[in-house]
């Protein structure tokens, strides 16, 4: 497991001592490595093969772990409702729900007058106290969690990933910022799942039901005894995701619509070899840093699963 | 019964109905649109002045009919709230979608409909035989895993391996490997043939196997270590379960009580990939496609999104969300068949 | 069950095997087989929208002249002779041809004027595709048939300008016979049909064309080129066969634009290069052009390949330019624009992304064009130090943090140097160039910010103006000498992309264009280019060369520095040695 010792100090080192991407070599492409100047050989494009893998871990670690992240969080907090409430655990009392409604009915009319549609709070207030007078207005709406979160993720997986992020960036160019956002929300739907289906299936385990009916409030049920069940789903998923992200931006590479060349990337090094089939390192060093790398995350989680 | 499979299905129309006017409206409101005009403009030196073009992109916006309003409706900071009544993008779309009508393509001059058809017809073949061949070892795969603890670790580390591989380096690789006149060139590069030189049709098959083992291989190395990964974990746990070592107590074999008992409970889980794997049949791979000179749907999803072909790009993508749908409909029935402690209707 | 499914895998491989004896080259000697990266997509000749299409279109169809590149003009084609003008008072245009008495349509009748006022109709009949031939066609208003010869005819154009003359010539004509057999246009005049509501002989028409749907069955309309389309597999292939009995055969010595030599054409669609490589080094296409440098020259040092592949280079009218957005407030100085060219590392980026394989020029003519290259400029030179100098000469001071900066004229807050450089995504020479000009400018101190970009956002991106710089290319060729659409104030908002404007430049580009006789029009293109050199809107960073390989048994293969880089009618493969 050479590439874990390879890569742990690059990824960890890189987003502080962030080196600028070396200006191209003109003069040296398609250089092999253990040369003089370019330890680790340089691309067609003449770019140091070294200086670009220390980029790409960095951008590793600002983009797609991060991404990551937010998309496994998201998708347990996503699946773990849905699970968990189902379609009827949500409530939503129906004097709240009218006002609401009117309120944004009579803002989204009057918006151009803001004076006009800060009124608009009053009849919305005299709705919600009068049916709080009504036995119909206390009751409340069950909201349908579950269905919401499928429909969401529905919504987001029709478009295929690749596609999505595509279409993203043929519209506007994203920063980085804006790409960790579009690949967490993208990317959660996934989790959201595994998580909504193994809580499905704890939830209908008969300890569960002993709890419920011991009393134990639900926010209690979840923490306590649903959570410690549907971890171990979203951390097998880690390094799936990882893998993901990274595969897609070396896909987006590939297809010419990655990140700006002035941002590292392992992807657009392993993209280069396609037109030069016998430039052997330009697949050797990212591979390994690649495989190295999601190899290290499996280990990790291996030791913390057991 | 029928009643909540009537209501199922009701709510399944109008979540399809709703992504797809989400789909419409987002993608449209977001998107220049004139720019899928521009590339024909940047190819052609001919078109002189600023008049010329200007009034040459109103009426190609009119013949394609972007010239409308995009819905009923549309609210500007300086205007407000505007009406503009029927005669509006949406509505247009939506009524040509009551009458089956997808719409036509810009840059094709054909209906979404033909051209999806055509794209499926490539991008089926490819897909199911990838699915069942990847399906079918990942079972085997799992299962001797399962019996052969040590193989274990050292599979999953190389599944974990190839994982990290994406995709278009692996058939880049199979390609200069298997079809590369330095090395072995066993398999052609690209295509499906000319239809020409067919031959008859008990060779069909098998010429079409020939064409298709490289971009399926492809897939089914890439899409092996999830299912695997997936379906093993899953074995894993219920192998820990008290009710194994009372099988394994009875005198089951090993073999027997992952076959018998622990399968059905480690299905489970992995059925939750089901609605992410099934649309895939549909979107094929756009890689694979660009890669080996096929023309489905993966290149013609690629191909409408980068040059905003609005009708083939919501007609493809509504047709992989109404399988996901679907998929997902499934999945929920086979969750109680498999577990019918589960209640969801 | 098992027994089954035993014998159907072993079914399955020996129909495998069966199928896999099929060997891939016995094609006939006389087929060539052509890499496309693209599928025509839409093959109705209304509408012509790549260049795939483009080549389907030039061989099944004849216009009344075509390009020749040998002869810097455009040649006779289905016309007997060039054109004879005449000017009237009210600046009409007259320009009169005579089709050749030989040529005719498949079915044998011979082709007349009458066709083509008949396509002149199409062209403009409401209720089709026509909206780019209205663009490029519509100075033609009229045309008058000569009562005394049917092949004899005469087309009104509007404009002085003499391209209108070779344009006139330019659309493919199509067949009366097919597309409207009982003459129901013919009572038609042409300016009946700009008119509105159209008549209703054209409603009727319109709906016959479209139920043709030729965008998916060109061979329901044979033109009379060489070749018909013979079967075209969307996205996969399209096939083109010669037809036996052309007319063209028949002339005792025909001129090259009516020569087509291989029975059958294969084009073969390959979207990536990688696999197209391969495919021509395995033999299962004949012919790859326009290939990337890296793999042209790798395949050319390759011993085993040189045995089976011939290479050509051929320079072509294309260049790679960074071009300016000049209305950008940190642009509008020429000096600044000068500067910055300096910036851009012209040798290295020729050896390292062409490998040596392009041409400096100093500006927009082709140093291949002897006549009206200007010699006497020097290529611009790659220097930091020459480049500081004209910044500060154009007013920018550098700052204590060596960036540089210039006081606002209005008081505003001080200018900062400082761009984005766009250019299309996915472009590995695009990139390399930005690259080395982004190290080059921070060196200097002037950040860059590099904007890679899809397609089609960047032309609107461009024409809006909302680029500062960008490096893409632009395409010449060797008839026409009009820059109104590149550079002229008229084309600001269109073709113009650098908004480059000067009243000079517009009037050098108007004379330009009217000027006929090749020592005045060299005389005002030199001025011209050193009119450019100086003002800068764009710098040229190199002209292209076109690179072709194919199979020995092609034979010499005549390349062309036009796209699509050769010419598939004319090339001869080899008998096969017995």
């Amino acid at each position: 497991m050479a590439g874990r010792h390879l890569v742990g100090p690059g990824a960890a080192g890189s987003p502080i001592g962030a080196p600028e991407i070396s200006p191209p070599d003109l003069t040296s492409i398609n250089q092999p490595p253990f040369g003089p100047s370019h330890w680790l050989g340089t691309d067609s494009q003449g770019l140091d093969v070294g200086v670009a893998l220390l980029l790409g871990a960095r951008t590793l670690v600002l983009v797609s772990v991060p991404a990551t992240l937010v998309a496994l969080l998201l998708g347990a907090a996503m699946g773990s409702a849905a699970g968990f409430l189902g379609n009827s655990g949500g409530r939503l009392p129906r004097r709240a729900a009218v006002a609401g409604g009117l309120a944004l009915l009579g803002f989204a009319a009057l918006a151009p007058y803001w004076t006009l549609a800060a009124a608009a709070l009053v009849p919305a207030t005299a709705v919600w106290w009068l049916l709080g007078r009504t036995r119909w207005g206390r009751q409340a709406w069950g909201f349908p969690i579950d269905a919401a979160v499928l429909g969401l993720a529905t919504l987001l997986e029709s478009v295929p990933l690749l596609i999505l992020v595509l279409v993203a960036v043929a519209v506007q160019r994203p920063s980085l910022g804006g790409l960790v956002a579009l690949l967490g929300l993208s990317c959660w739907t996934g989790p959201a799942r595994l998580v909504r289906a193994a809580t499905l299936q704890t939830v209908a385990q008969p300890y569960l039901e002993a709890a419920r009916a011991a009393g134990i409030p639900g926010w209690q049920l979840l923490r306590r005894h649903i959570w410690p069940n549907t971890r171990h789903v979203l951390l097998v998923r880690l390094p799936l995701t990882v893998a993901l992200l990274v595969g897609l931006e070396t896909t987006l590479s590939f297809l010419g619509v990655g990140l700006p060349p002035d941002v590292g990337s392992w992807g657009r090094l392993l993209a280069a070899v396609r037109l030069a089939p016998t430039d052997w390192w330009l697949v050797a060093w990212p591979g390994t840093a690649l495989v190295g790398t999601i190899l290290s995350l499996q280990n990790i989680i291996n030791r913390r699963i057991h | 019964m029928v009643r909540a499979v009537l209501r199922r299905t009701l709510r399944l129309l109008l979540a399809a109905w709703l992504t797809l006017s989400a789909l419409f409206l987002v993608s449209r409101a977001s998107t220049d649109p004139t720019a899928f005009l521009q590339a024909t403009f940047s190819n052609n030196t001919r078109l002189g002045g600023q008049t010329e073009q200007a009034a040459l992109t109103q009426r190609l916006l009119g013949r394609y009919r972007l010239d409308r309003p995009l819905f009923y409706a549309s609210w500007g900071t300086a205007t407000g709230w505007r009406w503009h009544g029927f005669h509006n993008q949406y509505h247009q779309w939506a009524t040509g979608l009551l009458r089956g009508e997808l719409g036509r393509s810009y840059r094709q001059d054909e209906t979404v409909t033909e051209l999806l058809t055509r794209a499926l017809r490539y991008t089926l073949p490819l897909t199911l035989l990838a699915a069942v061949g990847s399906g079918a070892l990942a079972f085997w795969l799992a299962l001797g895993f399962s019996y052969r603890p040590r193989l274990r670790r050292l599979g999953l580390a190389l599944l974990h391996g190839v994982q990290s591989l994406p995709l278009f380096l692996v058939a880049v690789g199979l390609l200069l490997l298997l079809a590369n006149p330095d090395t072995l060139a066993w398999f052609p590069a690209f295509g499906l043939g000319l239809d020409s030189d067919a031959g008859a049709w008990w060779q069909y098959p098998g010429r079409t196997l020939y064409y298709l083992a490289l971009p399926t291989v492809s897939l089914v190395i890439v899409s092996l270590p999830v299912l695997v990964v997936q379906l093993d974990g899953a074995i894993q746990r219920e192998l820990a379960q008290p009710y194994v070592a009372t099988a394994r107590a009875k005198g089951a074999s090993r073999r027997r009580t992952v076959r018998h008992h622990v399968l059905r409970n480690a299905l489970l889980p992995v059925l939750a990939l089901l609605p992410e794997l099934l649309p895939g049949l549909v979107a094929g791979s756009v890689v694979v496609e660009f890669l080996f000179a096929l023309p489905g749907m993966g290149r013609l999803l690629a191909e409408a999104a980068a040059t905003q072909d609005y009708p083939v790009l919501l007609g493809a993508v509504g047709l992989v969300a109404l399988v996901r749908l679907a998929a997902q409909a499934l999945t929920d029935v086979l969750y109680q068949f498999i577990d019918p402690r589960i209640r969801l209707l | 069950m098992k027994l089954f499914l035993s014998r159907l895998v072993l079914g399955l491989w020996v129909g495998l095997l069966a199928s896999c004896s099929t060997p891939a080259s016995d094609t006939p000697p006389s087929t060539v087989r052509i890499r496309w990266d693209r599928d025509p997509e839409n093959l109705d000749p209304l509408v012509v929208s790549n260049k795939s299409a483009y080549e389907v279109s030039t061989l099944t169809y004849c216009s009344l002249l075509s390009g020749s590149e040998a002869d810097a003009d455009f040649v006779p084609w289905l016309a007997e002779d060039f054109p004879t003008v005449e000017r009237t008072a009210d600046s009409l245009l007259l320009v009169s041809y005579r089709l050749r008495p030989e040529a005719r349509w498949d079915n044998g009748t011979p082709i007349l004027a009458r066709d083509v006022a008949f396509t002149l109709k199409v062209m403009n009949c409401p209720g089709l595709p026509i909206e780019m031939d209205q663009a490029m066609f519509g100075f033609i208003q009229d045309i008058r048939l000569d009562s005394t010869d049917a092949r004899r005819f005469t087309l009104v154009c509007s404009g002085p300008s003499p391209d209108h003359i070779r344009e006139s010539g330019d659309f493919s004509i199509f067949p009366e016979y097919v597309l409207d057999p009982r003459g129901e246009l013919r009572t038609v005049q042409l300016a009946d049909l700009r008119r509105m509501p159209a008549p209703a002989a054209a409603t009727a028409f319109a709906g016959r064309y479209q139920a043709l749907e030729l965008a998916k069955h060109p061979e329901r309309l044979p033109g009379c080129g060489p070749y018909k389309v013979t079967t075209w597999q969307n996205g996969r292939y399209l096939t083109m066969a010669r037809k036996p009995h052309w007319w063209a055969d028949t002339l005792p010595a025909p001129p090259p634009a009516l020569q087509a030599f291989p029975d059958q054409l294969i084009y073969q669609i390959i979207p990536d290069a990688a696999t197209a490589t391969l495919a021509l080094r395995r033999g299962e296409i004949d012919l790859y052009a326009l290939m990337p440098a890296a793999e042209f020259t790798r395949l050319q040092q390759s011993a085993a390949d040189r045995e089976k592949l011939r290479f050509y280079t051929t320079n072509s009218y294309e260049f790679l330019a960074a071009s300016f957005d000049v209305r950008q407030p940190v642009l509008r100085d020429a000096r600044t624009r000068r500067a910055l060219s300096a910036l851009f590392n012209i040798p290295a980026l020729i050896a390292g992304t062409q490998q040596g394989n392009a041409t400096p020029s100093v500006g927009l003519i082709s140093p291949r064009l002897k006549a009206y290259y200007n010699d006497s400029l020097s290529i611009p030179a790659f220097s930091p130090a020459a480049a500081a100098d004209l910044l500060r000469q154009a007013g920018w001071q550098r700052q204590p943090d060596g960036t540089w900066q210039r006081p606002a004229a209005a008081g505003g807050p001080p200018q900062k140097l400082q761009l984005g450089l766009s250019y299309r995504a996915g472009e590995a020479a695009f990139e390399t160039a930005a690259l080395q000009f982004q190290a080059a400018a921070r060196a200097l101190g002037i950040g860059v910010d590099l904007r890679p970009t899809e397609q089609s956002v960047l032309s609107g991106q461009l024409h809006k103006g909302e680029t500062d710089l960008s490096i893409r290319t632009f395409t010449g060729n060797p008839f026409s000498f009009d820059f109104t659409p590149l550079l002229h104030t008229r084309g600001i908002g269109a073709g113009n992309t650098t908004g480059f404007s000067e009243p000079a430049s517009d009037q050098l580009i108007e004379q330009i264009a009217a000027a006929n006789e090749p020592a005045r029009k060299a005389l005002l293109l030199r001025r011209f280019q050193r009119l450019l050199y100086q003002e800068r809107p764009f710098t040229v960073l190199y002209f292209l060369r076109y690179r072709v390989a194919a199979a020995q048994r092609l034979g010499t293969v005549p390349v062309t520095g036009l796209k699509p880089g050769y010419e598939a009618a004319h090339i001869r493969p080899l008998a096969p040695k017995s």
